[in-house]
């Protein structure tokens, strides 16, 4: 579902339409038939986007499962899907977020962050962000990076690769202290330049 | 992280640390009574949660093992079918016609329980 480009990427592919068509039927044999062709036509991109929130492999496949279960006991919300972005979105705002809500509110329970900052961290609304697609937001964060300071680049880049604050501050050759203010900054920065672009896309 | 007293860009780093490693949890029993005070006051915080959710997103799912697509599907055929064994054990629920008679025949019924306790303590008390 990721891989379509340009044009495309905003109709659907033949087989994730008929897939939509059977999880819409009222009758649940024929949704539960249809989910196999469903699921494979989304579970990468599906999976993908709950790692943003969860970054967890195993806490975003067990949130998955009881989204599609979810998705075939009321199809509802899926049945004027026009498009693949539509159907992500649609997807995260009806079923994503119930269960995403879900995942640490037990254990949040004694802790300090209310329920509502624990939502927000965890199933946020959608954002400015959201309008574009993963590629397209790939793109945009690739010319982001590009146009920022290259200590600031360094910084995110290492970050990103996986890179410890302490490792990345003596690569940087400073204190740990100031590799997060670095980094907390740029990604202000960063917000501010992606909202940009979307405004002028 | 032992720190207690983190600032809002700790705050942040120590949230996006915990995102790319997939222990949120970690974050979330380490915040302390204040911390969260400013987290939920902190503009700042919030924007910037954006963009770690956001390359997080980008960059660390491309890494992260995606699992065996058949081995999930049958996953959720097994939950599919273990809620369409649930649903056919449970009646369906009344239309909204047979609710309002039956569901008179329930408070009778409700009603009659407290009124025969009643009756029974008047009796007593008699």
């Amino acid at each position: 579902m990721q891989n379509t480009h340009g044009s495309e990427r905003h109709a659907m592919n033949k087989r994730l339409r008929n897939a939509l068509k059977g999880l819409t039927s009222p009758d649940p044999e024929r949704r539960r038939r249809a989910m196999e062709p469903f699921v494979r036509a989304t579970f990468e991109t599906f999976i993908r986007y709950l790692y943003r929130y969860l970054g967890n492999e195993i806490e975003c496949e067990d949130v998955l499962e009881d989204v599609y279960a979810d998705i075939w006991e009321k199809p509802d919300h899926l049945r004027n899907i026009i498009n693949e972005r539509q159907l992500l979105r649609t997807v995260y705002l009806y079923y994503m977020r119930k269960r995403l809500r879900e995942v640490y509110k037990r254990i949040n329970r004694n802790l300090c962050l209310s329920q509502k900052n624990l939502m927000n961290l965890i199933a946020p609304e959608l954002g400015v962000l959201e309008i574009l697609s993963q590629s397209e937001l790939q793109q945009a964060l690739h010319r982001m990076l590009s146009r920022l300071k290259a200590r600031e680049r360094r910084a995110i880049e290492l970050w990103m690769e996986g890179v410890s604050n302490r490792a990345i501050a003596n690569e940087l050759k400073t204190t740990v202290g100031a590799v997060k203010m670095l980094e907390f900054r740029t990604m202000l920065k960063l917000k501010k330049m992606l909202h940009e672009y979307c405004g002028e896309n | 992280m032992p720190d207690t007293n983190r600032e809002i860009q700790e705050l942040l780093v120590d949230y996006a640390e915990t995102l790319r490693d997939g222990s949120i949890p970690v974050f979330l029993k380490s915040l302390t009574h204040d911390e969260a005070k400013i987290i939920a006051a902190s503009r700042e915080f919030w924007d910037a949660t954006e963009v770690v959710q956001t390359l997080n997103g980008a960059g660390f799912a491309d890494k992260a093992a995606i699992p065996n697509v058949g081995l999930f599907i049958s996953r959720v055929d097994a939950k599919i079918a273990s809620r369409l064994k649930q649903a056919k054990a449970t009646p369906p629920p009344p239309s909204r016609g047979q609710a309002r008679t039956r569901g008179s025949g329930c408070k009778r019924n409700t009603s009659t329980k407290p009124a025969t306790k009643v009756e029974k303590s008047t009796e007593e008390q008699i």
